[in-house]
């Protein structure tokens, strides 16, 4: 698959670009590139698993709120989520397994999730986006 | 999903197009510090746009997307005057850092992208009436001391524990919450912007994991850039408002830097989400997504202010109890050995906001709702809503600088009546990524280099400390001495700090 995402040079926050060969896989990688800026996933334990559902009013909005979803669940449970099945995805629906493990603190604190320089584009056979995180 | 996009391309009758970015040749520099982008640069633009700095701040504004937020700012429906950055701009996400926007109340837009996640980040200022050399051999002590009392660190567990039916008292009303709580004292309230109580606040518009998040987290710091210092007073700029502020050469200070948590970031995330579908509803074009924003007196926007008044009264508590933290700490450490460990409070201010007030527009006064998105109000001598025994000077404006350097405290003043809607700077600004100053410093080199300094460091994380680098900000002094030399605020004492707590 190549790099799942890379970060793109911001005065303040965090930005990464990401690609997918679809929406699922678009959706996985930001998820990735998220998790990245928490902790290292390669060290987690995943003994957490959950399903998240969610609806929204297009596609940016649906990535925002995975992506919201996952941040508000790592700061609940003290855990990072790393690895994602996608089970149902269209443009403003997604269904989805997360699975994770527990961490002592996160590597940096993560605000938010912006709209900020996110359009979904279509690129040769595949999606991309940005994604800026409040830091 | 292309389809969908074409679609509503087709719904806002135009094609989507990447607006043009100015460069500096684009801009008209109408004084020493004042740099203008017209209104025609772009054909959305509803105002022209200006920047503040000198030469080399105007510079820099050019390397990363500051001047294209401005200019996207200027695109808000209802905006009046400018769209204006102050001298330590930087890019954001939707508006740039630095920020200031006003809208017409009557007819114009609230956007929470112009106010942030972070709603009513800000500064409190305590005194003390202690000396730096009274001060020197417990400063070991003290700073462990309010590690252990102003909780800090992602998601960290404030001081205080309130039910969710507390929590709605809470966030109508602010500060005197507190005062009701025993966790406040008069003084304090009087010595806070609005009194600590932002009006309209209204509960039943903030979801429930807003709520959820907010409630474990009142007086603590959180992460990030937020932190907790002990300053000395080094230099005294204008000693009778110095003398006013209760401020003196030498004197030590303790500063707070902190905003509303999870309760804040929250309230600001559910109505990014939930206000994009009312832009399509009063089809409203703009060139951000973050910039997300709905008509003042619509349903969309009247939810919002309400969910973001209970935010920034949730900070103004945030702030309130970790100073009484403060307070405990100096007892517990120093009771006994100096003659008087008390705190009183300067004054607290607001950086992230958005507030309805008056102002000249033209030759007219309207009610507006002002912008601050890393922007400090700086209202001058007079003005109503500033404390009686500073209504003669002027507000308390606080300008933290970057970690181990100098802090400014300054005073509101008219000339920011007349520029830039009763506003001034917020900070220092940052020049560098986070990722560029984790490869340039060593946390660990940085916290031995402040120590040489005599400055005593407690951090969450070395990679935390490095990001925060003195090396990734602009240089604080230079900001205020733009703001000096504009008259949009005057420069009253300068801080040195002696300890820091970064969260």
């Amino acid at each position: 698959m190549g790099k799942r995402f890379e970060e793109i040079e911001h005065t303040a926050d965090v930005a990464i670009r990401v690609r997918g060969r679809d929406l699922a896989e678009l959706f996985v990688n930001a998820a990735y590139g998220l998790a990245c800026q928490l902790s290292d996933p390669d060290a987690l334990d995943l003994t957490i698993e959950q399903e998240i559902e969610l609806e929204a009013y297009d596609a940016e909005t649906l990535l925002v709120s995975w992506l919201g979803e996952l941040l508000y669940l790592s700061e609940r449970d003290e855990c990072v989520l790393a690895d994602f099945d996608v089970l149902e995805i269209a443009s403003t629906r997604l269904r989805a397994v997360a699975r994770g493990g527990p961490v002592q603190g996160h590597r940096r604190h993560v605000k938010a999730v912006t709209f900020s320089e996110m359009e979904i584009v279509r690129v040769g056979g595949g999606y991309e986006t940005t994604v800026v995180f409040d830091v | 999903m292309g389809r969908r996009r074409k679609k509503r391309q087709e719904q806002g009758g135009q094609q989507k197009t990447t607006p043009r970015t100015a460069q500096p040749h684009d801009f008209r520099r109408v004084d020493e510090y004042i740099w203008e982008l017209p209104q025609d640069f772009r054909d959305d633009m509803r105002v022209p746009a200006r920047l503040f700095g000198d030469e080399e701040l105007f510079g820099a504004a050019f390397r990363d997307r500051t001047v294209a937020q401005l200019a996207n700012a200027a695109t808000l429906p209802g905006i009046v005057g400018y769209a204006m950055a102050m001298p330590d701009f930087h890019q954001g996400y939707g508006f740039p850092i630095g920020g200031v926007a006003a809208t017409r109340a009557d007819s114009g837009v609230i956007s929470p992208g112009g106010v942030g996640y972070d709603i009513n980040c800000g500064v409190r200022l305590l005194g003390t009436h202690l000396e730096r050399e009274e001060i020197a051999p417990y400063l070991h002590d003290l700073n462990a001391v309010l590690y252990r009392a102003c909780p800090s660190g992602v998601g960290g567990k404030g001081r205080e524990r309130v039910s969710e039916r507390e929590l709605e008292e809470l966030v109508v009303d602010g500060a005197k919450w507190a005062l009701k709580r025993g966790l406040a004292r008069q003084e304090d309230v009087a010595h806070t912007e609005e009194q600590g109580c932002l009006a309209g606040a209204d509960p039943g518009q903030v979801s429930a994991r807003a709520k959820e998040r907010g409630r474990p987290q009142v007086g603590s710091l959180g992460a990030g850039n937020h932190f907790l210092e002990i300053d000395a007073v080094d230099e005294v700029y204008d000693p009778e408002v110095a003398d006013v502020f209760g401020l003196r050469e030498g004197q030590v200070v303790v500063q707070i830097h902190c905003g509303s948590r999870g309760f804040g970031h929250q309230v600001c995330d559910d109505y990014v989400k939930g206000l994009q579908s009312a832009v399509r509803k009063y089809n409203i074009q703009l060139p951000d997504r973050e910039l997300v924003c709905a008509p003042i007196n619509s349903p969309e926007g009247r939810a919002y202010y309400g969910a973001m008044a209970c935010a920034v009264n949730y900070a103004f508590v945030n702030r309130q109890v970790l100073a009484m933290g403060v307070r405990e700490a100096f007892e517990q450490v120093l009771a006994g050995k100096v003659k008087n460990f008390d705190l009183f409070q300067v004054y607290d201010v607001c950086h992230n906001i958005a507030k309805f007030e008056e102002h000249e527009v033209g030759d007219q006064r309207m009610r507006l709702c002002v912008h601050r998105k890393g922007a400090t109000r700086a209202f001058g001598p007079g003005y109503p809503g500033l404390p009686a025994d500073y209504r003669d000077v002027g507000q308390p404006v606080l300008v933290p600088g970057s970690m181990g350097t100098a802090s400014y405290v300054l005073v509101g003043a008219q000339k920011a009546m007349e520029l830039t809607f009763g506003s001034t700077c917020h900070g220092a600004g940052r020049t560098m990524s986070r990722s560029k100053a984790r490869k340039q410093v060593w946390g660990a080199d940085l916290k031995k280099e402040l120590e040489r300094q005599g400055i005593v460091v407690h951090a969450g994380s070395d990679k935390g400390l490095a990001e925060e680098s003195p090396l990734a900000y602009k240089d604080v002094s230079r900001v205020v001495e733009v703001v000096h030399g504009l008259g949009i605020a005057r420069q009253v004492v300068r801080l040195q700090p002696l300890a820091v707590i970064k969260g």
